[in-house]
């Protein structure tokens, strides 16, 4: 057995396969370290984005509490949110959502009791137009707040037929109809009984179909709030306007 | 046959040793052309172990198959075909394992383990 003739190319070759297999191993490593190099560059951009997010969320809370806090601060000192609620205030009551209390008339309409044989039995019910000519005749006379029994009248309120019974508002009201109207008790008076139409309740109708009718003056009425829903669709404030 | 084993770690280590590198980028024509460098050499080994081994022969058939496998791997991405590596790949890895299986008969053969 005699040993091989390796050749010293054979034995150089082998030492450049030796390192060329080397540098394949070093740049392999050196592409393994600038890949986890980047991953670990981006979880630290993660992690502080995280503390920058966590960060402002918590100050978002602080502002949003101190915000909270000067509102309820101005509310309570500066005197122009104490003259916007004041103000407030009084549009409510003048579009006829608060309760108000006056002065003022009480108006009482009721159906006739008995029907006489061969008369029509409408001639004696109190009709949506009596209730109208009535509350028309106390604006007439200055009414400022008027409710038919506990309906405040609102800028959107009908009073009409519905049925037997008459609608105000959307509640369906019967006889007797208590109408309570603030303003001059005395002016009050006059201009429904100074009514054409309205006086005639009062008079022929009254004694003819056996209507309870009746009007007293007070010195202290009150008169209820508008409960209904004001959720306008379609209006929207005018451009310009007052 | 220890000679062989003692350049071959002697190359590995100087190359880890100066830890020389290349670019990224040519990581996969210098991986085909290692497979290739490792044929050439299981070649010479062979070529050795029947007597046929011839220096001119060995040294161009090294530096031919290398270059030649990285330069095709290098055309392939340069086409469009960048699966032609794993043509290299496949061919060099064949003749890597026919080699391997030669070599290892004439070794025996010479032995005297048959």
């Amino acid at each position: 057995m005699h040993r091989p003739p390796y050749r010293p190319a054979l034995v150089l070759v082998f030492v450049v396969l030796g390192l060329l297999i080397a540098v394949a191993f070093n740049t392999t490593s050196r592409l393994t370290e600038v890949r986890s190099g980047r991953a670990s560059d981006l979880v630290d951009v993660v992690q502080s984005l995280e503390q920058q997010r966590d960060d402002l969320q918590n100050r978002l809370a602080e502002l949003r509490s101190d915000l909270a806090r000067l509102e309820r601060e101005a509310a309570a000192d500066s005197g122009v949110s104490k003259s916007f609620s004041r103000e407030l205030d009084r549009v409510r009551q003048a579009a006829g959502l608060s309760a108000v209390t006056g002065s003022g008339v009480e108006v009482v309409l009721g159906d006739g009791s008995e029907v006489a044989p061969g008369t029509d039995p409408n001639d004696y019910l109190i009709h949506d137009t009596d209730i109208a000519a009535v509350v028309n005749a106390l604006f007439v006379g200055g009414a400022e707040a008027v409710e038919i029994n506990g309906e405040r009248l609102v800028a959107t309120t009908p009073i009409r037929c519905a049925g037997t019974t008459v609608l105000v508002n959307s509640a369906r009201l019967g006889s007797p109809y208590v109408i309570r109207a603030i303003g001059d008790p005395a002016v009050l008076e006059q201009a429904v009984l100074g009514d054409e139409s309205a006086s005639l309740l009062f008079d022929a109708y009254m004694s003819q179909y056996g209507l309870q009718v009746s009007l007293a003056r007070s010195s202290d009425l009150m008169v209820a709030g508008y409960r209904g829903s004001m959720r306008p669709q379609y209006v929207r404030p005018a451009r310009g306007g007052a | 046959m220890l000679a062989l084993v003692l350049a071959l770690a002697l190359g590995v280590t100087l190359g880890l040793l100066t830890n020389v590198s290349v670019p990224v980028a040519w990581l996969t024509y210098l991986g085909v052309a290692v497979l290739a460098a490792i044929d050439a050499c299981l070649g010479g080994v062979k070529a050795s172990l029947e007597e046929t081994f011839d220096d001119k022969v060995f040294v161009s058939g090294f530096l031919t198959n290398t270059l030649m496998a990285a330069f095709i791997v290098f055309v392939g991405d340069r086409i469009g075909v960048r699966e032609l590596y794993l043509a290299a790949v496949v061919a060099f890895g064949m003749r890597v394992f026919d080699n391997l299986g030669t070599v290892r008969q004439l070794l025996f053969h010479r032995w005297g383990w048959e």
